[in-house]
């Protein structure tokens, strides 16, 4: 059926086409020095997510009604050498359309919702700007069928969400989280990127379809067995930690509130941390190659879900405390995928997703909700600690407490064991270069400080 | 409002060594500086800056910027902007500085210009400065040594040269063989080749002149030496670290402490409350540090062991705090500095802590006495460890912490002294400008250059801001007191019995409505009295949980009133109140489920999706869903038909049932009192209607600032209907006849409540309108209605997201969208624009478009007494709440992040009591910056009506007014009720007003008048075309 095969990629292609060319207006626009209008941009940004849901829409309805599990639109290569093959690839299947879906249809509450937040604010421009890319990366990495296009949108999500966080530039604050956030997600990159070459290797391309077989996802053949499987497998998993926020680096998800409320809702709430995710769905064929692997991902979600609910509960401010719950979520959908409940893991994801993004954007109404539910109530609602922890002993309680207040010590741990040597380590080099540069052209140089070593 | 607890007297405790009784009263003494706002929920204006009210406002506003590093003014350049957009008038900008000056003014500046001149130019011409290379590069590569600055005259430009030329040609030239010249001279003359020197074209004159000034104000800048700018003072040892670029210890500090001071103080968003809260600040931070935390921060290491210690040791806060000064090495005379600057490193939170230790009613869970010493112990303790760790780590320093701000000061480079050449350049753009030629500053002598130099950088920055300021606030004092002087000499009303009256709280965001009604209805009258209406009380609705109370903030009431449902629905209302009950339990399990584990995964999983219907719907139309949200909730709130409980017949007044209300003899009183100080003791219409006010907004923390602040931050409307009650009561009636009122029987009474953002207007009892009034009820419910849709669309003007053209109809329908919608960061604007308050009779005002930015107060002067005791208590009360308002607005808009809380799109709710940017931050204080940004920053301005002689026996009696008065922190006129003359209050004495504007303009509505204008209006007056022309 050829009409259809076009009609499908012809839809498949706005879905991506509708933010890029929102892009290209925008940077066409800062090229030519123009400022556009409030207005204009709102309408622009709520049109070509719209443009693009709605290919969504007729897309999965074309497929439903067809019973067409899987449709790949392929956009050509980009670079072919041996053992590498590089090509943008989309494909349209069960996950990537509920993912696009989702995220598209939380961008248009999110965007109507800022043209009316952000109004007069001087960084209005700059706000979509990022927002489009983060639009742009998001369709990009939902519907990538090869390793290599859900890098660039990965990339994309990433750089937008950081400079999104030091949105309010003038103060000190939110760039120093945003950089703290960065180098958590250049982490997680340098991970993907790995994989991304792992799977070449193995392959000689980046297809995700190679990866499942002929089948549509979830399924699979089973023939995903051998050591470099488990290490793509960690890899991915250690990219869809950092991206998810999940144990150890699970303390970068308080710092990105710093941003405009309503990219906190989208981002942290909804989004960006459920991009770890989507990946370890995209590539569960992957986890199913080793039991072990399986087991490493139920434990990390449950380890995390713990984690986030034991921190969530000392939060005393309303993003921190809804950042934690998301967490506490994101464990759980993480552990589900290990267990192998991919449909339910999926649902899990979607239904969490637009409920913290409707708590997020209610956040700054607390004071307003809270008393209205006094008064229905009656009395002031104050929450009881759980029964489990009231027999603990008393020191075990503190214990307890302070672990959570302190969010597990996951940030001072990082601090201490792999930033510190690590900026340790470096200076060190740096000193010994100077020296030996010294030495060789012959001059005294005044010494060179080193970052003293504190004693652990 | 003034709010800041009473100062308070430590307990001569004599437990307590006298070297820690010195310390404990100290800190309190310290703690004065901290900002004064209280649990967000209950937003009360006050003076940002009540702890230096006992200066004047200029030396308060510097004093303050130098403590807080806030903005004492608006910026130079944003009061050039004013001026060349003619808000700031030049001659005005000439009056004041002359006044200013005094009899300095004329005085000459050695020969060159009148002081006067000279401080005139530096403020209408921007001098530029720069560093030493970057003023080589700006004399070298720029037109500066070629052609005159652009913002000098032709005319100046060329006297200039001409005089130049002379110079050169008369005295320079003429005596050139052998005349003993100085070496630059003759290097300008090598420069410019003066051969041909009469073939010189006009260009070539104008450079030489210019490099001829640059060269002379050279010499001179050489007499002049180098200026060391002001030193910068290092308080605390982190001043000293971080001057070097070393790590911030606040940083490392706040962290911990910010983290630990949110759970102390949390009122309910944790689940798990802090083990041991109970026993105070320090003592649950040393327990709980006390634990194993192996793991925590880099820099705590130890802090176990000495938590440890003190526990052991069983020391207090106090003597943790000496321990740790002992150990910083702070000497006793600068203690006080010392924990001042301490405290304010996290101001938001000391503050919060100490206002909620001193007000413990204002929270549900109140925090033990003593904390903020506990606060500052902490600080202290943490401090020690993070200075230690920064100072080793980032400046190699190991040595004790007691010698560290000696050792670090040694290593601190001193300042660059501000070069000669710098401080040439100043006066080389003040020659220009002024017209000061080479052959004049070539005759002045080494020790005139040096005092020149003193006058011209003698007139800071500071200063001209002043007075820049000043001018601005003149501009519009004239503007104002010119609308109200063109307005005194109209005619006065017939003496008609009016069709109703209306009653509004003095806010100046109702004079609008008012307006409107008496434009609707010009037989009708409005009246202006703080919204509180005399009721003082601590208020429950029916379907409330608990007490609040409704009076300004100064006053603790001694009565509770409640509201309960009509007898007949009680079965209704029952049924209601557990539905209602039942929902509210079914939404908080909701809530709290969803931050857990299991119920979280359930509830997402399960009804996750269904977020969306509320999400779209809320987000897209926060109108309809409002309106939705409305009609369900008609089904659950309680039964319309509600009534007070007013009227108390026990003895005692509580909150127990059967003690509520006021006793009838108590009544009389508050009629009594409310009538006489509007002065309505005669002429009552058959209806007159009574309005509160209060705001309704959605994702606002600040919703409460946007409320009554005569209710002390609450909403109105229940003050109102209680009054009206009162008032309709026969036996007050009876009683206030016999005091001299006479109310005639006809006269109804009914309360209603409006509200600000949506611009709604409820009533309340409506069903006890007799039959007789029922029509005319109707017919003033009608004007109302019309009046407050004209309000809306005066409303929308301000709001740049409503279109210009938006009709009346449309206009309302936009600010009950506003209100209701969820991305809304501007609901209303608040008291953004406030200016003015005048108190007097309405006819002093009617008519007058005053572009709602006056606080309106009736007061009939005819009708006080000889000693103006009316005056005095309306003054008492309107004096506080009305500058608290202003000067709030004022400080949060002259420097939003200082004084304010910046932006609002990042805050973030914590503990239920204030807001933070984003994570982690010190709490917020002030205002918004969408709430102000309209503002313009002017200080009230008052206008009485009553008599000099009157209104300083009044400042003589009230310590308040006087201080606020004399010390400038408000403007002060005085209208004479006879002769409708204006003074104006100036230093200590009253000067006669002189109008100098012509007659006001006139509109036919005002409607007309602002049409299609979205800035602050010029005052109009309205005068409704009659039909005979």
């Amino acid at each position: 059926m050829p009409d259809q095969d076009r009609l499908l990629t012809t839809l498949g292609l706005l879905i991506v086409a509708a933010p890029f060319a929102l892009l290209a207006v925008f940077f066409a626009a800062f090229l030519g020095q123009r400022r556009m209008e409030e207005q204009t941009i709102g309408r622009l940004i709520q049109g070509a997510i719209y443009v693009s849901l709605v290919a969504a829409l007729g897309a999965a309805a074309i497929m439903l009604a067809h019973h067409l599990p899987h449709f790949t639109i392929e956009l050509g290569d980009w670079v072919i050498a041996p053992n590498y093959h590089l090509k943008f690839q989309f494909v349209l299947d069960l996950l990537s359309l509920s993912y696009v879906t989702l995220a598209l249809g939380l961008c248009a509450i999110i965007a109507a919702f800022s043209t009316r937040y952000l109004h007069r604010e001087p960084g209005y421009n700059r706000f979509f700007l990022l927002f489009a890319v983060f639009l742009m990366g998001m369709v990009t990495a939902a519907l990538s069928d090869t390793v290599e296009t859900l890098f660039a949108g990965w990339e994309m999500v990433g750089l937008s969400s950081v400079l999104l966080i030091a949105f309010f530039q003038e103060r000190p604050a939110p760039p120093r989280n945003g950089l703290r956030v960065w180098i958590v997600y250049r982490v997680c990159d340098a991970a993907l990127m790995l994989a991304a070459i792992l799977m070449h290797e193995i392959n000689g391309e980046g297809d995700f379809d190679r990866l499942v077989g002929e089948h549509a996802w979830p399924q699979h053949d089973p023939l995903l067995i051998g050591p470099h499987f488990a290490l793509l497998g960690v890899l991915f998993i250690i990219a869809a930690a950092g991206k998810s926020a999940l144990i150890p680096f699970s303390g970068w998800l308080p710092r990105a509130m710093e941003g405009p409320t309503p990219s906190s809702a989208v981002f942290y709430g909804a989004l960006s941390v459920h991009l770890g995710v989507f990946l370890l769905l995209r590539i569960s064929p992957v986890l199913d190659s080793a039991p072990w692997l399986s087991a490493l991902v139920v434990v990390l979600g449950l380890t995390t879900a713990t984690f986030g609910y034991l921190a969530g509960r000392v939060q005393t401010d309303i993003k921190s405390a809804l950042a934690f719950a998301s967490l506490t979520q994101v464990g759980i959908i993480i552990a589900e995928i290990g267990f192998g409940l991919r449909y339910f893991a999926l649902i899990h994801m979607l239904g969490h997703a637009c409920l913290r993004t409707l708590q997020f954007i209610r956040a700054p109404s607390l004071l307003h909700d809270h008393h209205q539910l006094e008064n229905a109530i009656g009395v002031r609602p104050r929450a009881e600690q759980p029964q489990w922890e009231q027999r603990l002993p008393a020191r075990v309680q503190r214990w307890l407490y302070r672990f959570s207040l302190e969010r597990g010590y996951l940030d001072s741990l990082l601090e201490r064991f792999i930033a510190r040597p690590f900026m340790i380590l470096f200076t060190r080099f740096d000193c010994w270069e100077r020296r030996w540069a010294n030495l060789l052209e012959g001059r005294k140089a005044p010494e060179v400080t080193e970052i003293v070593d504190e004693p652990l | 409002m003034a709010n800041h607890p009473p100062n308070w007297v430590a307990p001569s405790d004599t437990t307590l060594p006298a070297e820690l009784q010195r310390l404990k009263e100290t800190l309190h003494h310290a703690a004065h500086l901290l900002p004064a706002q209280g649990p967000i929920g209950v937003f009360i204006h006050h003076n940002t800056l009540h702890a230096f009210e006992h200066l004047t406002f200029d030396e308060a506003v510097r004093a303050g910027s130098r403590v807080f590093g806030c903005e004492p003014y608006l910026s130079e350049d944003r009061y050039r902007e004013e001026l060349s957009r003619g808000r700031i008038r030049s001659s005005e900008l000439h009056t004041v500085l002359k006044r200013d000056l005094a009899a300095q003014a004329d005085e000459t500046v050695h020969g060159l210009s009148t002081r006067l001149e000279l401080r005139l130019a530096m403020l209408e011409h921007p001098l530029r400065s720069g560093e030493g290379h970057e003023l080589d590069w700006f004399m070298g590569e720029t037109d500066a040594l070629r052609t005159a600055r652009r913002d000098v005259s032709e005319v100046q430009r060329r006297r200039l040269i001409t005089e130049t030329r002379h110079w050169v040609m008369r005295r320079i030239r003429g005596s050139l063989p052998g005349a003993d010249h100085p070496a630059w001279i003759k290097s300008l003359f090598t420069q410019f080749q003066p051969p041909r020197i009469e073939e010189w074209d006009e260009a070539r004159w104008e450079a030489f002149t210019m490099s001829a000034l640059w060269a002379i104000c050279r010499e001179g800048g050489k007499w002049a030496g180098e200026r060391l700018p002001a030193t910068i003072r290092r308080i605390r040892h982190r001043d000293f670290i971080s001057a070097l670029g070393g790590t911030d210890s606040d940083l490392l500090v706040n962290d911990v402490l910010i983290r630990f001071c949110a759970t102390f103080l949390d009122q309910g968003i944790a689940h798990c409350a802090l083990p041991e809260r109970d026993r105070g600040l320090f003592h649950s931070f040393c327990t709980l540090h006390r634990t194993d935390g192996g793991a925590s921060v880099w820099w705590l290491t130890g802090f176990r062991a000495e938590v440890e210690r003190l526990q052991k040791e069983n020391r207090s806060a106090l003597a943790s705090i000496q321990e740790s000064l002992t150990d910083l090495g702070v000497k006793p005379e600068e203690t006080e500095e010392f924990l001042s600057a301490t405290l304010l490193a996290l101001r938001g939170w000391g503050g919060m802590i100490w206002h909620v230790e001193e007000r413990p009613d204002r929270v549900h869970h109140p925090i033990p006495q003593g904390s903020l010493i506990d606060f500052v112990a902490v600080r202290l303790l943490l401090e020690r460890f993070a200075l230690r760790a920064a100072a080793r780590t980032s400046l190699h320093y190991d040595g004790e912490l007691a010698t560290l701000r000696a050792v670090l000061a040694e290593r601190i480079p001193s300042p660059q002294p501000t070069c000669d050449k710098q401080r040439a350049f100043l006066i080389f753009q003040m020659a220009q400008v002024l017209g000061w030629t080479p052959d004049r500053l070539y005759h002045l002598k080494p020790a005139d250059w040096v005092s020149l130099f003193a006058e011209v950088e003698g007139f800071t920055e500071l200063d001209r801001r002043r007075v820049f300021h000043l001018a601005y606030e003149h501009r519009f004092r004239v503007q104002t007191l010119d609308a109200l002087a063109a307005r005194a000499t109209a005619a006065s009303e017939a003496p008609k019995r009016p069709t109703f009256q209306a009653m509004f709280c003095i806010d100046e965001r109702e004079e609008s409505i008012r307006r409107h009604v008496e434009e609707v209805a010009p037989e009708a009258e409005t009246i202006g009295a703080a919204g509180f209406f005399g009721v003082v009380m601590y208020y429950r609705g029916a379907a409330a949980a608990d007490f609040v109370p409704l009076c300004p903030v100064v006053v603790r009431p001694q009565h509770w009133v409640s509201e309960t449902v009509d007898r007949r629905l009680s079965d209704q209302a029952r049924l209601r109140r557990s539905t209602r009950r039942r929902i509210g339990m079914a939404l908080q399990g909701f809530h709290g489920g969803s931050r857990r584990i299991v119920s979280g995964a359930f509830l997402s999983a399960t009804l996750g999706l269904l977020a969306t219907l509320p999400l779209v719907a809320r987000v897209m139309y926060p109108r309809l869903t409002a309106r939705f949200r409305g009609f369900f909730d008609s089904f659950i709130a309680p039964p319309p038909l509600t009534r007070l409980v007013l009227e108390r017949v026990t003895p005692k007044a509580g909150p127990e049932e059967d003690h509520h209300g006021f006793l009838p003899e108590e009544m009389i009183n508050i009629a009594e009192r409310i009538l006489r100080d509007v002065g309505l003791t005669a002429r009552f219409a058959r209806l007159i209607l009574i309005f509160g006010h209060g705001s309704t907004s959605m994702n606002n923390p600040h919703e409460s600032a946007h409320d009554c602040g005569a209710c002390g931050g609450g909403q109105g409307g229940p003050n109102a209907r209680a009054i009206a009650e009162m008032l309709n009561d026969p036996r007050v009636r009876t009683s206030l006849t016999q005091r001299g009122i006479e109310i005639p029987t006809d006269t109804v009474f009914v309360g209603g409540m409006h509200n600000t953002a949506s611009d709604h207007l409820t009533f309340q009892d409506v069903d006890r309108v007799p039959s007789t009034h029922q029509s005319e009820f109707d017919a003033a419910c009608r004007a109302m209605q019309e009046a407050i849709i004209r309000n809306a669309h005066e409303r929308a003007r301000r709001f740049s997201s409503a279109p210009l053209g938006l009709s009346p109809m449309a206009a309302k329908r936009h600010m009950e969208g506003r209100s209701e919608d969820l991305s809304q960061v501007r609901p209303e604007w608040g008291h953004a624009t406030n200016a003015i308050c005048i108190v007097a009779r309405r006819q002093r005002t009617r008519g007058l478009f005053l572009d709602r930015r006056a606080f309106l107060v009736s007061y009939d002067p005819l009708q006080d007494d000889g000693e103006n005791a009316i005056l005095a208590r309306i003054l008492g009360a309107v004096f506080p709440v009305c500058s608290g308002i202003n000067l709030e607005y004022y400080f949060s808009y002259v420097d939003s992040p200082g004084w304010g809380s910046g932006s609002k799109l990042p805050h973030n709710i914590t503990g239920l009591i204030g807001v933070m940017d984003g994570a982690m931050s010190d709490l917020r204080t002030g205002l918004p910056w969408q709430m102000v940004e309209i503002h313009e920053p002017v200080r009230l301005l008052f206008v009485i009506e009553t008599t000099i002689a009157a209104m300083q026996k009044i400042m003589g009696k009230n310590p308040f007014i006087e201080t606020m008065v004399r010390n400038d922190w408000v403007q002060l006129a005085v209208l004479d009720p006879e002769s409708g003359r204006i003074s104006v209050y100036h230093a200590g004495g009253f000067e006669p007003h002189v109008s100098t504007d012509g007659p006001l303009p006139v509109a036919a509505s005002s409607r007309e008048w602002y049409t299609g204008w979205r800035d602050h209006l010029e005052f109009a007056e309205i005068r409704p075309p009659t039909g005979d022309n």
